[in-house]
């Protein structure tokens, strides 16, 4: 693990940036309609207005132009203004970046508090009773869709119990911790609930082929007791496979959580996504899914650095 | 406003099942109750709260900023920050000799004042006049902006416009929407301005925080102009807040918990539900929408009218409605019956596929083994398009081929997406298209069905009907007005480019503790007159 490696993969993203962002240019003005077929229900607009915006927004210029257009300007930082509310892209990502990342994040750090212990012990006590009920659990915590379960959730607590808001990220006039928290709650445990038991999985199936070594045998051996083989021996190369699953599930977290944002009316990335993507609002679109596939790019070569420091036999030079 | 006093039952005539509703100005002597946050339930994000750049309606702006007239709940236009609305009678309205323009004079309220304390004059008229014409100003809300020369204002009070054309529907956009405060906006580029989060307006309620994605929070304009009918300031209400709940479920589930109050649009399914919640109610008002099915006549065998008297002839209302609550009403004009232009006397086709299959034998389609009729070879078959995920739509569409499959037509659905479908119906890529158009409290129905209307996908062309558009767009004489209506809607109903199904209701739920509601079916949303709204006990 050395800097010339680092130095070697970030360059190395810049042409797949570059590649990514051609295909989803292309992608995004194939599907049909564009961002003024919004406004064909509206009688009150004129097809002048709608042909300045066409030209505010250079949609009359060809495709390749358009996208050259957009390349150089976001070279030089600039992301472009938002068709639908004309506002800029990056300004309006940002704002729904901080909702986004306290839901996700705070979903992550439950996840994997939860699953790490889950699925070590779950391994480590493969066949008994407590492992068939949590595998149970974790496939139907996979199976459940989403909206299935906030609905359930909101029902129970905010229309039977009456104790927990059913939507939104704060009171208006309040804001204080306790308001937030309580906010999300639900959408939380929700999001936590597919997450906790897809994690738990990898983490109990990679433990479950770690076990089976020979080093775990000769640490045995030597007279550790079990919870010390565990969790000194085998955990960190259990790790490994779920280092993966782990950095890839951040970036769509980043990404925005579409169903539960939506559900639980929480304003972040994932519900402006799918706004902008009714409205074919294109510089948003591009922003957002290039804020998204530079995520994917990143979390690789963090997890690459992460198996190095798990395993020292991983090596990059 | 200067609104009837009397009670009176809605819309005559076609529109059933809707309550009785009482004027604008139905408070009683007992409307003690100042005070109170009325919660509203929004399914959509507000992207801006510039009435001119918002491509929703707006609900939110509507308690905020006024304009200078507003439609009532009969879509008739009443005054706001003008004394009067012009018509030729009271002179507001001056035709040039030559009878190709117009002149329309307002005369301002007095003793209004902005927001922020300033007073509104005839200055703020102009500026909103020009700031939103100006083609920097990215809108698309910008219809009859470049129909205005010039406005003059002699004095603070009066703002005379000059129109380089005759058109009656001058009332509909500009100056309705929304005037704008000149002494915060001049100069400022309305694009970026944050005039688009916490719009400075003159109405009843004032733009306090907007949070975007979560609320906009309106409280009450204690120095707001109007009064009530006996002498209490308005309005009652502190505060209205509007929630942006993206999913229709969550809504409902605020509406039981009790963390709103208040939904607009309550999905035909659902309203049974809703009426069950203690406290609540559903109140239906009609709007100023319809669905239809239309032809695209560059299909040559849809352009021959035997093939559209079939659909006519077959198409069954009541299933559809049926299908969809019974909450829409069966129509057969273009013109929705709110409207004081819609004429009873448009011919209708008689329910009897018998009649269609007759029709279509006599125009030399007969029947093929398939059970699809054909002429020449060419079969009556149809790329039929919906807007996919629209249930109700999805619905009809089965019943209308299940339908048109007993006279010998195959229908072949192509349904689109969003964007996708409203692409199609603007170009016409599609053979029959399911829709529904929602217009302003004034339409003008040659951008549906004139040969160069924007909204014409279909290429359709009459000139005899051109012609009657012609007269009835550019003419301000009432009974003009009645007659070429008339004269439309029977070309419509004949030449059949268009088969009108259904006109809609909204359903609207809301606590019973609100008082004062009165339903709008306009574009100008039910929020136009919040004012006099109060919260009981």
């Amino acid at each position: 693990m050395s800097l010339t490696f680092l130095i070697k993969r970030l360059a190395g993203a810049i042409p797949l940036l570059l590649g990514i962002s051609l295909i989803l240019f292309a992608i995004i003005h194939l599907a049909p309609g564009g961002p003024t077929d919004v406004y064909a229900d509206n009688p009150s607009v004129s097809p002048e207005a709608l042909q300045q915006i066409i030209t505010r927004f250079g949609l009359d210029k060809p495709v390749p132009e358009q996208y050259l257009l957009w390349l150089k300007a976001m070279v030089t930082g600039d992301w472009g203004l938002s068709i639908r509310t004309g506002r800029g892209v990056l300004g309006e990502i940002l704002a729904r970046l901080g909702p986004t990342l306290q839901l996700g994040g705070m979903a992550m750090g439950i996840s994997l508090i939860v699953a790490l212990p889950l699925g070590t012990y779950c391994a480590a006590r493969r066949g008994s009773r407590l492992d068939t009920a949590l595998t149970f659990l974790s496939f139907a915590g996979i199976s459940l869709p989403v909206f299935w379960s906030a609905l359930l959730l909101q029902l129970v607590f905010s229309v039977w119990l009456g104790i927990l808001p059913s939507a939104g990220m704060k009171s208006i006039g309040d804001g204080s911790l306790i308001d937030r928290l309580q906010h999300l709650a639900m959408p939380v445990t929700v999001l936590s609930l597919a997450t906790i038991a897809s994690w738990s999985r990898y983490i109990r199936s990679g433990m479950v082929d770690v076990l089976a070594q020979d080093y775990i045998r000769t640490a045995y051996a030597k007279g550790r007791r079990e919870w010390g083989v565990v969790i000194a021996h085998a955990l960190r190369n259990a790790m490994i496979p779920a280092v993966t699953v782990i950095a890839i599930d951040f970036v769509t977290i980043i990404s925005g959580a579409v169903i539960t944002e939506t559900v639980f009316a929480w304003p972040g990335i994932g519900r402006l996504f799918v706004e902008s993507m009714n409205g074919r609002d294109y510089p948003m679109l591009m922003g957002l899914m290039m804020m998204g596939s530079f995520g994917v790019v990143m979390a690789n070569i963090i997890a690459d650095i992460i198996y190095a420091a798990l395993d020292p036999r991983i090596r990059h030079g | 406003m200067t609104m009837k006093m009397t009670r009176r039952t809605m819309l005559q005539g076609a529109v059933a099942g809707a309550a009785t509703l009482a004027t604008l100005r139905a408070t009683t002597a007992d409307a003690s109750g100042y005070g109170g946050t009325l919660r509203v339930g929004l399914s959509y994000e507000i992207d801006t709260m510039n009435v001119y750049s918002t491509g929703y309606l707006g609900d939110a702006q509507a308690t905020i900023v006024e304009g200078l007239v507003a439609p009532n709940d009969k879509a008739d236009y009443v005054p706001v920050l003008a004394l009067e609305v012009p018509t030729l009678e009271n002179g507001g309205i001056v035709l040039s000799d030559d009878k190709k323009t117009m002149t329309v004079t307002y005369k301002l309220r007095p003793g209004v004042t902005w927001h922020d304390g300033k007073p509104f004059t005839s200055a703020d008229v102009k500026y909103t006049w020009e700031a939103v014409k100006d083609p920097a100003f990215i809108a698309e809300s910008k219809d009859g902006t470049a129909d205005i020369d010039s406005i003059e204002t002699p004095d603070d009070l009066t703002a005379i416009c000059h129109y380089n054309k005759v058109s009656p529907d001058f009332k509909s956009t500009l100056f309705t929407f929304g005037i704008m405060p000149k002494h915060l906006l001049e100069g400022t580029d309305l694009n970026t301005s944050s005039y688009n989060q916490t719009p400075v307006g003159t109405g009843p309620f004032m733009a306090t925080e907007f949070q975007q994605g979560q609320y906009v929070v309106c409280k009450r304009n204690p120095n707001y102009w109007d009064k009530a009918a006996n002498g209490d300031q308005l309005p009652y209400l502190d505060e209205i807040i509007f929630y942006m709940l993206p999913d229709t479920n969550t809504m409902i589930t605020q509406l039981k918990s009790g963390e709103i109050d208040m939904i607009v649009r309550t999905p035909y399914n659902q309203a049974a539900q809703i009426a069950m919640i203690p406290g609540m109610e559903i109140i239906k008002g009609p709007l100023l929408s319809w669905q239809h099915v239309d032809f695209n006549f560059r299909n040559p065998l849809l352009a021959d009218l035997a093939v559209r008297q079939a659909f006519a002839h077959t198409i069954d209302r009541s299933v559809l409605i049926k299908a969809q609550g019974g909450f829409p009403e069966a129509i057969k004009s273009v013109v929705v019956p709110v409207f004081a232009l819609y004429d009873d006397t448009t011919p209708s086709y008689d329910l009897d596929p018998a009649k269609a299959a007759k029709i279509l034998d006599d125009a030399g389609y007969t029947m093929g083994g398939d059970g699809v009729r054909a002429k020449g070879g060419q079969r009556l078959s149809f790329k039929f398009v919906v807007s996919a995920g629209l249930s109700d739509d999805e619905n009809v569409q089965q019943i209308i081929m299940a339908q048109m499959k007993a006279v010998g037509i195959e229908l072949v659905p192509d349904n689109q997406a969003g964007v996708a479908y409203r692409e199609a119906r603007y170009k016409g890529n599609y053979d029959l298209i399911y829709g529904r158009w929602i217009t302003s409290a004034d339409p003008v129905y040659s951008v549906f069905y004139g040969t160069d209307g924007p909204n014409n996908g279909q290429a359709y062309s009459n000139p005899k009907l051109d012609a009657v558009f012609d007269t009835l767009e550019h003419s301000l004489d009432p009974a003009v007005r009645k007659q070429s209506s008339s004269e439309m809607q029977h070309i419509i109903a004949e030449d059949l480019p268009t088969i009108p199904l259904t006109t809609n209701v909204a359903v609207i739920a809301k606590v019973k503790k609100l008082m004062n509601f009165v339903p709008n079916p306009t574009n100008m949303t039910n929020f136009v007159h919040t004012a006099e709204w109060y919260m009981e006990g």
